[in-house]
């Protein structure tokens, strides 16, 4: 480490990714006040600026920086690109939405970019009180923007509900965390993991504390029974909003889950963890994917579907240990590629933001919009799992997982639950392709870079299918420098 | 990789073949605007050149005892201890199948010119992107790749049958995707549990072939593997009970789904059964085998009675499908050479016969748009080409000496005697018997007698297009019933070495524990039936 010659002050590089962002952030905002003729490339440069966060990312030395509050692995920096890479799906598909739907402001690029660096910290806290102040960042970034379709009663709706329950949620990893501070007597994850195994505290104090913060970062997972926000959340706020929402807090709170799961689990006096996350895991697949099933609203059917897949990224947690990490990053990586395509298409496949999205709606679509819908198909396929797709790699590699450390029936409860989801996902494909067109979409354009952007998320999600060698390389490479 | 992947593509190889027709494809993609004839001439023309690929491919390889080549290994991912290769290979047994499907390709791309009216293109791409997945199935040496291929092949059929199916296209696709998934999903969880085992024997997760037949399961972990292997073929045969997706599906489809269905797709299953289910689990296979042989014995008389019922010819000629692969699931298990040689020539001769009838069932629907028996007869008055090659193609199915579906059925019934299951080859027999009575049925209802309705009095007989499309097939059938023995030969050698295997698995009785077979002597494992093709003795160069 590089620290013998480091004067005990700020180490201000170690955060350049979000000093980057924040200062991109903060400049659009000032633009937008001095100079709002520039509005239709702010999205531009905060898509500039999350390149440059990417690029910074990548060259930054590992180490603990800030007296050991953030850390800096080759891990945080594949989970860290995996949440600009949702940035940049939810600035890309924003552009024409915005445009479209005359909210082409500043403050949405804003917003975004500060959520973002919320979660960069998130990934890289590695105590208690900074993970809380980065949570809370993120949050209050997404209630913002949950409700900036301001004209729109439901997208108000949806920002309510939302911060009412992630308000309550806030104080669960709070108490959690002053819980597991007052029996370990540290906040950092590495002293509470000394004290840990030292066996100090009262064991049913410390399995409460953890107990709290897994119930908030299942929270923002979506974890059954913590789900109860998903589904009203998504169909209310702005589509483009919520192909970024469904899938970059996940990465965020999947690493603290993590993080929290194999530190508690790696003490002596650790509780029963594996029949905990077991049970949030099976709830989360089977719940998900049979409420999925019922869904006539392709948002709350997604919304659905995505609480099912947290159930599946789980199912690695149930024996937590270092061999977790790898098949929870290559399935974020998928997921963010193949949700956060499908809702960049319903964002453009879908005129107004108050209607309901019908699934029905789409019936013929793939004559009218070959190219959108076969992006669609992808999506649609890769969630379900189904081979050549990386959804098919993800799952693959989860069932793997479960098989070689004896979790046998929670991946034959995951098969079940896939085949569930196969029929609401080839449900959507059967109204692309094999019904005829029932309404005239009234003159809706598809936008290029919301084109872009769905094009790029269905290739992506191909190409990991087709080709998961190198990327499963790159995986590996920062999974072995742990 | 993508270098190794590259060159596999580009050198004379099972890889070319495999992906050529899906890369042909592409261009489709952009012409989404072309002309319905250019789309047909297009996919016509890459459809023959896959021909010509292949029948190249096997003439070089067809000669002397040994025809089987594999390609150079490619490394798919690698993570951890995990590690899948693209592994591909053809031998004798895969060798006809793959024979058999570049052949239906082009005739049912023809044979589908007028009956397939709408999005031709998306048509064609399914097709060929079917076809990629069938035969990267029967090629596929890594049980990871083949499952990949194995469920590739599910997509474009959904779609087929979905989009340019009949009035409740859309149930029955959904159907046969769910059906067909179900067992697949339980299989991949038996394929990661065999690779996680070799794992746990040698440190590094393996989903190679030859690997994995190393493996010596103990008997009750042998009997969860094949059930989870056998549920997933046994659906795709498809055997009783699992067959009900088959008759909406084939009925459903449109012809040249129909066709591709019965022709290759259902002999995906019981080739499955052949190369993987019986040797990997030698000793539960024959545990199970008598119910494996009960239900195939339901499968040909309730195949047959149902077939007997029916009033429409494309549903009759489903379920003569139930029966006629309940015959070949008979002959699998009744493990001796004979039954085994007449169970592939019976999986390659049901393809010809059975896709010559769908292609007939179909042209006539093109001219009535019905399939009722009580809508025809005397169709050999009014359009007696047609009734030649119905009467031609009905024949074959029934079994009558001197065509093709004869041999298949004998050898089939003499190996299962031979092999002590009297019963089950006197209930087999009457399958044939209750055949040429529904067949014979479907006959005299449809082309015999008198001409009852005005409308058919009208019909045109069949177009040089639909002589062209019947004839490749119609020859085979009466080729290979005549002189089968060129046709068993090359999968002969191949056979036997799996046949030897099972028998000395089965003399060795099953390990206590999960083992490795010792190395055994070269010339008696399957694996030594596969020469080194391309690449220097397979797998060793690169792991």
């Amino acid at each position: 480490m590089n620290s013998i010659f480091a004067l005990p002050q700020v180490d201000w590089l170690s955060l350049l990714p979000e000093i980057v962002l924040t200062g991109v952030a903060s400049l659009i905002l000032l633009l937008e006040a001095f100079a709002p003729r520039l509005r239709s490339v702010f999205n531009g440069i905060a898509l500039a600026g999350v390149a440059a966060a990417a690029a910074l990312l990548a060259q930054q030395p590992a180490g603990l920086y800030f007296h050991g509050l953030i850390e800096s692995t080759a891990l945080t920096g594949a989970f860290s690109q995996s949440i600009l890479l949702a940035t940049a799906i939810g600035l890309l598909s924003a552009q024409g939405y915005l445009k479209r739907e005359r909210l082409l402001f500043g403050e949405y690029p804003a917003l975004l970019l500060w959520c973002t660096t919320g979660m960069l910290l998130l990934v890289r806290g590695v105590e208690l009180v900074t993970i809380f102040v980065a949570l809370e960042l993120l949050s209050v970034a997404l209630y913002g923007l949950a409700a900036f379709h301001r004209r729109e009663a439901v997208s108000s709706e949806a920002a309510i509900k939302y911060f009412l329950m992630g308000a309550l949620v806030s104080s669960f990893v709070l108490y959690g965390a002053a819980l597991v501070y007052g029996e370990t007597g540290s906040t950092s994850l590495a002293g509470i993991g000394d004290a840990l195994a030292a066996g100090t505290g009262s064991a049913a104090l410390v399995f409460l504390g953890f107990l709290l913060l897994v119930c908030g970062f299942g929270f923002k997972l979506g974890l059954v029974p913590f789900h109860a926000w998903a589904p009203d959340v998504y169909q209310g706020a702005p589509s483009p909003f919520v192909a970024y929402l469904s899938v970059a807090p996940k990465a965020a709170a999947a690493v603290v889950l993590a993080r929290l799961v194999i530190l508690v689990t790696s003490a002596p006096t650790a509780g029963d963890w594996t029949k905990l996350v077991s049970v949030l895991a099976v709830a989360s697949m089977l719940l998900g994917n049979l409420f999925a099933l019922a869904q006539r609203d392709i948002k709350r059917m997604l919304a659905y579907s995505g609480i099912a897949h947290m159930g599946y990224l789980l199912i690695p947690l149930a024996s937590p240990g270092a061999s977790s990490w790898r098949p929870i990053l290559v399935y974020l990586f998928s997921y963010t590629l193949m949700n956060g395509g499908a809702f960049v298409l319903v964002s453009m496949l879908y005129a107004k933001p108050g209607e309901q999205h019908a699934i029905a709606n789409l019936s013929g679509w793939a004559y009218r919009f070959p190219v959108a819908a076969a992006c669609m198909a992808v999506c649609m396929l890769s969630l379900g799992g189904i081979p050549p797709t990386a959804g098919f790699v993800a799952k693959y590699l989860i069932f793997a997982h479960a098989i070689q450390h004896g979790n046998l029936a929670l991946a034959l409860v995951g098969i079940f639950a896939s085949l569930v989801g196969v029929v609401f996902y080839l449900r959507v494909i059967y109204m692309l392709y094999m019904r005829d067109e029932i309404a005239s979409p009234g003159g809706l354009k598809l936008d290029w870079t919301g084109q872009l952007a769905a094009i790029l998320a269905a290739a992506g999600t191909l190409t990991l299918g087709l080709f998961p060698g190198p990327f499963l390389s790159w995986v590996e490479s920062a999974l072995t420098s742990l | 990789m993508m270098q190794q992947l590259l060159d596999l593509l580009l050198g004379d190889t099972i890889t070319r073949f495999v992906f050529f027709p899906s890369i042909a494809a592409l261009p489709l993609l952009f012409l989404s605007r072309a002309s319905a004839r250019a789309v047909k001439l297009y996919a016509l023309a890459v459809s023959i050149v896959e021909f010509a690929l292949i029948a190249l491919f096997a003439v070089s390889h067809w000669g002397g005892g040994t025809m089987v080549a594999r390609d150079a290994t490619v490394t798919w991912l690698e993570f951890g201890s995990l590690r899948v290769l693209y592994e591909v290979g053809v031998d004798g047994i895969s060798l006809p199948l793959v024979l058999l499907t570049a052949l239906l390709l082009p005739l049912v791309l023809l044979g589908s010119f007028k009956g397939i009216t709408k999005h031709w293109t998306g048509f064609a791409a399914s097709m060929l992107l079917l076809t990629t997945g069938m035969l990267g199935a029967l090629v596929a040496l890594d049980l990871l790749v083949f499952y990949v291929f194995w469920e590739v092949m599910l997509i474009p059929m959904y779609l087929i049958i979905g989009i340019w199916g009949g009035d409740r296209r859309v149930y029955a696709a959904v159907k046969f995707f769910l059906f067909t998934m179900a067992g697949s999903l339980l299989m991949l969880l038996g394929i990661l549990w065999m690779a996680w085992s070799y794992g746990e024997l040698t440190g590094v997760w393996s989903f190679r072939y030859e690997d994995l037949l190393q493996l010596q399961f103990p008997l009750g972990q042998q009997l969860w593997l094949f059930a989870a292997f056998a549920l997933a073929f046994a659906i795709k045969v498809p055997m009783f009970p699992f067959h009900t997706w088959l008759p909406d599906a084939h009925v459903e489809a449109p012809t040249g789904g129909s066709v591709i269905l019965a022709g290759v797709l259902l002999k995906l299953g019981t080739y499955g059964f052949l190369r993987f289910a019986i040797p990997f689990f030698p000793q539960a296979a024959t545990q199970l085998a008598p119910w494996v042989i009960g239900l195939a014995l339901v499968g040909i008389v309730y195949g047959a009675l149902v077939a007997w019922a029916q009033v429409d010819m494309k549903k009759l000629v489903a379920y003569s499908s139930i029966a006629h692969l309940g015959f070949v699931m008979l002959g699998l298990f009744a493990f001796n050479e004979i039954a085994w040689q007449g169970a592939l020539l019976q999986m390659v001769n049901h393809g010809l016969s059975t896709g010559a009838l769908f292609l007939l069932v179909g042209m006539l629907y093109d001219r009535r748009h019905t399939k009722k028996f009580d809508e025809f007869g005397g169709l050999a008055k009014s359009i007696p080409w047609f009734a030649l090659m119905l009467v031609f193609a009905t024949l074959a199915s029934v079994g009558l000496p001197a065509l093709n579906g004869f041999v298949g059925e004998f050898m089939i019934l003499i190996g299962a005697w031979q092999g002590g299951l009297r019963w089950a080859t006197v209930i087999a027999t009457s399958g044939v018997v209750l055949a040429a009575v529904y067949l014979l049925k479907m006959l005299q209802e449809t082309i015999w007698g008198p001409i009852t309705n005005d409308e058919n009095r009208t019909l045109k007989d069949l177009s040089l297009r639909e002589v062209v499309t019947l004839l490749p097939l119609c020859i085979l059938m009466l080729w290979i019933g005549v002189a089968p023995g060129r046709f068993l030969e090359p999968s002969r050698p191949a056979l036997a070495a799996v046949l030897a295997t099972y028998r000395a698995q089965m003399a060795a009785g099953s390990p206590g524990s999960v083992s490795l077979a010792a190395p055994a002597d070269p010339g008696a494992v399957p694996a030594a039936t596969f020469v080194a093709g391309s690449s220097p003795a397979g797998s060793a160069g690169t792991r």
